[in-house]
């Protein structure tokens, strides 16, 4: 039996870690599209205040937090879909793949807002960020050379790919972290069984 | 020890991790905004300058809370064999993981509703605090009994 059990652990491929990244990658990347946007209207609308805890600010603090539990939650639906019986490999490639996929759906979502919704947006966002940072207490030089590094980065609009390529490593790496907690609080040993 | 591949291949990328996190100074760069290394964690850190450490004058690339946070990742990850070789058989990094997650909420909130007024030392040492339990709670994982 405890042959059976390794089987099953080699027979996974590609096809069976997809659906637990995808679902959860979908819903995690939705969410946080959704806040991130919501957070960016009221930056939009709110008036430049000069606070460090202006709404885009705070989007940010609260989709990272939330975005990074994502590789924990795939594991923790990999384990009750698929197989309760998981590897630490495993478990790395399912939080990596769930990371990547809430960075392809983010900057997918945020490509269409932006092209079918509200073509102004960057450059709204852009504007207020900056008007809010004009009234920051901060040295004039390092204020200077803030806002121009926003005005480049920002500016620009990057594009597509840059985003995936800037965005996928730095979630997949957090997300396979909490991926492999999430192997140690869900997933079962072989030997459990007996 | 056992899954050495995926400990070497992690340990690599928390080491990149934090060397990126320095910012655009060690490149020679005047400023980490706009520079590749800012680009890199725009989308997870607000990398405001008067909460960021700074090297040789030019700020992270990541704000005090988030370097402590990488710092405490590659920290407790290299912990791991040394954990290991204790030969430690309860872990309790899973509880002070928890710990570690709640009292950042708790010094995010008690901030924000100016209760007091966190440091960049405050925050890159709570920040530790939460990276480092978060890797050390899987050590056990990669003992070969597991």
């Amino acid at each position: 039996m405890n042959e059976e059990i390794k089987d099953e652990e080699q027979k996974l491929s590609f096809g069976d870690y997809l659906p637990s990244a995808a679902i959860v990658g979908a819903i995690f990347g939705l969410v946080s599209f959704i806040v991130g946007l919501f957070f960016g209207y009221q930056q939009i609308n709110a008036e430049p205040t000069g606070s460090f805890f202006s709404p885009s600010m705070l989007s940010g603090f609260v989709i990272c937090l939330f975005t990074a539990f994502a590789g924990l939650v795939a594991v923790w639906h990999f384990t009750k879909e698929v197989t309760p019986f998981m590897k630490l490999g495993q478990g790395a490639v399912l939080g990596f793949l769930t990371g990547a996929i809430i960075t392809i759906l983010s900057s997918v979502l945020s490509e269409l807002w932006i092209m079918l919704i509200d073509p102004e947006y960057m450059d709204k966002i852009l504007e207020s960020t900056i008007a809010n940072m004009e009234m920051m207490e901060m040295p004039e030089s390092q204020k200077d050379a803030m806002i121009e590094g926003v005005a480049d980065s920002m500016g620009d609009g990057q594009s597509f790919l840059r985003q995936l390529y800037i965005g996928i490593p730095i979630s997949g790496l957090l997300n396979l972290v909490t991926a492999l907690i999430g192997v140690k609080i869900f997933a079962k040993k072989a030997e459990e069984s007996f | 020890m056992k899954s050495k591949g995926l400990y070497l291949g992690v340990l690599i990328s928390l080491m990149l991790l934090v060397l990126f996190s320095l910012g655009g100074g060690i490149w020679g760069a005047k400023s980490t905004i706009g520079h590749w290394t800012g680009d890199l964690f725009r989308g997870i850190c607000h990398q405001n300058p008067l909460r960021s450490f700074h090297l040789d004058g030019v700020q992270m690339a990541v704000n005090s809370r988030c370097f402590g946070v990488f710092i405490g990742l590659l920290c407790g990850w290299l912990a791991i064999p040394a954990f290991i070789r204790m030969g430690i058989k309860k872990n309790p990094f899973l509880w002070y993981l928890l710990f570690a997650v709640v009292a950042q909420i708790i010094d995010f909130s008690g901030n924000l509703i100016q209760l007091w007024e966190n440091s960049n030392e405050s925050r890159v040492l709570l920040g530790w605090f939460l990276g480092f339990t978060a890797t050390a709670s899987v050590f056990d994982l990669f003992t070969n009994n597991n």
